[in-house]
């Protein structure tokens, strides 16, 4: 076999480490220092991305004076709650402020949950450590409460079924008296920029016996057509216990209000076994302004039971001085609520609703062992 | 018909491709028996195709998945094959079936390929490696590619057919190879549009090549001729034959979001990707990748074999080199494709080389060589099968009749339902449960705007595709009341939070309470859904019952019935003259 012939070989064998190099360069080659404060807040993520706990460890700084298992319970999340259920999508960085040896990061980023997206913003001190940058990481210091005892004291309804051999999902008894108590048609931005008609409002059990209820909304063109028809999804509380009232908005993306004539509003209930348990305070409810000078609404949610709510989910009413519905916001908190420990909360709010609308903050809640089979 | 000259290495003889084919059914159908395919990802999806071609032979409108799609999306053969089967074996066992008779004609092909570039004794060796060949075994156990493996295998034994006809117009090898490339087209459209492509144009060089060798006196026009003849005759009878195929994919483009996949990553930087998608399906073949390169460019006979398995090796990368992503960034057809269909090609086409190099082994170790080669086959099968057993694409077993059954009682399939969590198991609840689904596992025949426009597959995988997943999955629960959809089965407790914010409740529990049924009271029934898919004219539905099968069955009979020109015997110069190879071939 001549040289010739095995240059040949040499050169296709080059040629293919080289198209192997050219691509690892290009997927952004090998795992890079951190350098500069940035890269250090993106390199803590990338590894959390991937699920890479002691990995993203590697970027904290000792002066945060965490440990890795505290650290992948506080980025994990833990007790069921819905940082369990999410995982990190993106992260963009931007730097606030920097010198030689300490920086501002702010992160904002973006988890896929079991609910839909979360979205989290994070001012990170940044400091340097030896040659490289490693993030302060502000450590969770959940407070504990004593052992004891709490009794409770509250409403349950339960359906006895019929025997077996009925049809499967009938329930023979009459439906829960719901009815609408507030409607209001808004042309507004529905998030992500998309504009839309939502339709928000009230709706109120008015019966002796809790309720399941759903809100359907069709919307007529000028001839009576349908121009679409949608419900509330999870911007409600479906189950209501006697009198209680939830609030409800229905977004239809894409609507426009002037070209509707008439909202047709389907309220549903099902009589369903129910409990006043576990109840959720909300205290120090209050309107701010954020650093963007956007509003938002905070407060601390405090579950007075005895046992962990796994996701709570806030739905926030604003009414205008004629106790019309004038907006209705919600969010999902991604900590779990162990009893009598109070869990901040914030939601954001429309600028333009006048300096202190009324408000009335409700928690829906979803707890892992009432829901099992 | 004739290869080319099949001269021996002295002293040792080739393996009969008979006892090969034997091998072939040792080896796989025991595998086969036990059904180990039916847990892979894709053979439920072709199996629930072939269960309405077994009910529905002339209309290929099915209405359970997607809210009604049309299987013209998807070239037929396999799976009327498989429905044809199924009537006698039931529908697992016929797939089964089918599945071994494509191994067999794999296994020809490969032998049949091999000798184009080979001697008899090292094509032999390289049918042997391909039954035991990694990629094959992930392709057909762990990805359960019927379509895929079947066209592939059809590919391999039209190319000597197209080799004969280009080089020594063979009329019966023209009728032959084009009825056998019909017959591999109608069963996977990707093969028909890049696998022969791939496999093909090294041939057409080596027809070149060969075109004055056997005192044979072709010309360089009369080859190019020749060739193009057979490809524009095949291409017509494709076009006509997979007619509602084309009509259907003029009519709706893929325009959906890309869906991620593991194979376009960077195996280097993902090397679990690496090892699923490159070091499993090569195997113990990633040894004689120095000989490849060294001997496949050494030989000018083998060089168009190994520039040939050398891009479909580096298309077969993904991502980790720029090679895919540039060649395909026509109507984003990286993001379209998956590539461990090329690695599986690349394999293939390294198998003449690795015969060759076996040989040279045997020659050298004698029983050593032959212990050692049969170990490293027989590691590279085993490790494309355990490899399931390691990574194991489906959570522990759990039955879904209890499933079927409510959906098939009390007039609940009057609702659509999706399932969470039940990975490939929702394919075999959506075959034998009459109610029809908004979800299904052929992702090129949604059109659901809802499923199209996020970049996530299978709704019952939605947490796998992250915020895509789960945005595409809250689109479909927004508009239950539209689709008609009541009934959600969980086998996953990750979506409950979603479902009971969103209104649903659950119902039932089965499996011991590892699958639960959640349902939404005001669902009003099912009813046909307006998004621009209408089923095809009755005419395509005959079309389509008709030729794909029919252009299988005329491949059948021509290639048992038409004997191919025998070539004169011609002498061999005994002993070889010195420092000539003793195998023609591979000059």
């Amino acid at each position: 076999m001549t040289i010739r012939r095995l240059g040949l070989a040499a050169l296709m064998a080059i040629a293919t480490l080289v198209l192997l190099a050219a691509g690892y360069a290009s997927s952004g080659g090998a795992a890079s220092h951190a350098n500069t404060p940035e890269a250090a807040v993106r390199s803590l993520y990338d590894h959390v991305r991937t699920r890479d706990f002691p990995g993203a460890f590697r970027y904290v700084a000792v002066a945060s004076n965490t440990d890795v298992e505290r650290f992948t319970r506080d980025v994990a999340g833990r007790d069921g709650s819905l940082r369990t259920l999410s995982t990190l999508q993106d992260v963009n960085t931007s730097v606030l402020h920097e010198n030689d040896t300490e920086a501002a990061v702010r992160a904002n980023t973006h988890w896929s949950s079991a609910v839909g997206s979360l979205y989290d913003s994070r001012e990170l001190r940044v400091v340097r450590e030896n040659e490289d940058w490693k993030v302060v990481w502000p450590s969770d210091k959940t407070p504990n409460v004593p052992p004891q005892v709490l009794a409770l004291n509250f409403l349950r309804w339960e359906i006895i079924h019929p025997a077996a051999g009925e049809d499967w999902g009938a329930q023979n008894a009459e439906a829960p008296r719901v009815r609408i108590l507030n409607m209001t048609p808004l042309q507004h931005d529905l998030g992500n920029g998309l504009q839309g008609v939502m339709i928000l409002g009230e709706i109120v059990n008015e019966d002796t016996v809790p309720g399941f209820v759903s809100v359907t909304a069709t919307l007529l063109g000028a001839n009576g057509e349908s121009l679409g028809q949608e419900t509330a999804f999870d911007k409600i509380s479906h189950t209501l216990l006697p009198r209680e009232v939830s609030p409800f908005r229905i977004d239809f993306p894409g609507a426009k209000l002037a070209d509707i004539r008439k909202v047709t509003m389907e309220p549903t209930a099902l009589l369903v076994p129910a409990s006043a348990d576990p109840v959720i305070g909300v205290l120090h409810q209050r309107i701010e302004t954020d650093a963007r000078g956007h509003k938002i609404l905070k407060g601390e949610l405090v579950n007075q039971s005895g046992e962990t709510v796994n996701i709570p989910h806030v739905i926030a009413t604003f009414y205008n001085e004629a106790g019309k519905v004038i907006w209705v916001s919600d969010g999902y908190v991604d900590h779990a609520l162990q009893p009598q420990i109070p869990e901040p909360f914030q939601l954001e709010v429309r600028d333009d609703m006048g300096a202190t609308p009324r408000f009335r903050v409700t928690v829906n809640q979803y707890t892992i062992e009432r829901q099992g089979a | 018909m004739t290869l080319s000259s099949p001269l021996q290495t002295p002293g040792r003889a080739a393996i009969p491709l008979n006892v090969i084919l034997l091998l072939a059914v040792a080896v796989h159908g025991p595998l086969l028996l036990m059904q180990l395919p039916a847990s892979s990802y894709d053979a439920n999806t072709h199996m629930f195709f072939a269960a309405h071609y077994a009910s529905h032979w002339f209309s290929p409108w099915n209405d359970k998945w997607f809210g009604g799609f049309s299987q013209t999306t998807y070239p037929p053969l396999a799976h009327q094959w498989v429905a044809l089967f199924s009537h006698i074996l039931g529908l697992t066992y016929a797939y089964m079936v089918v599945q071994l008779i494509v191994i067999l004609l794999l296994t020809a092909g490969i032998y049949r390929y091999s000798r184009l570039w080979v001697d008899e004794r090292a094509a032999s060796y390289a049918a042997i490696a391909g039954v035991l060949l990694g990629s094959l075994a992930m392709l057909v156990y762990q990805s359960g590619q019927l379509p895929n493996t079947m066209a592939t295998a059809m590919a391999l034994n039209a190319l000597p057919y197209f080799y004969e006809w280009s080089r020594r117009a063979s009329g019966a090898s023209l009728v032959k190879g084009v009825a056998i490339t019909v017959a591999g087209a109608a069963a996977h459209h990707v093969t028909l549009l890049f696998g022969l492509g791939l496999f093909a144009w090294p041939v057409f060089v080596l027809a070149l090549l060969d075109r004055r060798n056997d005192s044979d006196e072709a010309s360089v026009a009369g080859v190019i001729s020749r060739a193009t003849v057979f490809a524009a005759i095949a291409a017509v009878l494709i076009a006509v034959v997979l007619l509602p195929y084309f009509i259907e994919t003029f009519q709706h483009p893929i325009t959906q979001q890309p869906i991620p996949h593991g194979s376009r990553d960077n195996y280097l930087k993902n090397t679990f990707s690496g090892l699923n998608f490159w070091v499993i399906p090569y195997g113990t073949l990633i040894l004689a990748l120095p000989f490849i390169f060294v001997r496949g460019t050494a030989v000018g006979r083998l060089r168009p074999l190994f520039f040939g398995w050398w891009l479909t090796t580096l298309i077969g990368l993904g991502g980790t080199t720029p090679v895919a992503p540039l060649l395909l960034s026509f109507r984003n057809a990286f993001n379209i494709l998956t590539f461990e269909r090329f690695t599986f090609w690349a394999t293939i086409m390294a198998l003449p080389l690795a015969g060759l190099l076996a040989g040279e082994l045997i020659d050298r170790f004698h029983a050593r060589a032959v212990v050692g080669l049969w170990a490293a086959a027989v590691f590279s099968c085993a490790m494309g099968v355990a490899w399931m057993t390691i990574h194991p694409i489906n959570g522990a077993p759990f039955r879904v009749d209890q499933v079927i059954s409510f959906l098939n009682r009390d007039d609940h399939s009057r609702f659509r339902y999706i399932t969470l969590g039940f990975g490939n198991q929702f394919d075999r609840v959506s075959t034998f449960a009459n109610a029809g689904s908004v979800d299904g596992t052929y992702n090129s025949a949604r059109l659901l705007p809802e499923l199209t426009a996020y970049g996530s597959a299978q709704l019952y995988n939605a947490k796998y595709y992250g915020t895509a997943g789960m945005d595409s999955l809250r689109a479909v629960l927004k508009h239950a009341n539209q689709y008609g959809l009541k009934y959600i089965f969980v086998r996953d407790r990750f979506y409950e939070p979603l479902l009971a914010f969103a209104g649903w409740r659950q119902a039932e529990s089965y499996d011991n309470g590892s699958v639960t049924l959640w349902t939404k009271e005001d669902v009003p029934p099912a009813h046909k859904l307006e998004f621009g898919a209408a089923p095809p004219p009755a005419w395509q539905g005959v079309m389509w019952g008709i030729l794909p099968v029919g252009a299988s069955i005329f491949a059948i009979f021509s290639v048992l019935g038409i004997s191919d020109r025998r070539r004169a015997v011609e002498p061999i110069p005994f002993p070889a003259p010195a420092g000539e190879p003793a195998f023609r071939e591979a000059k």
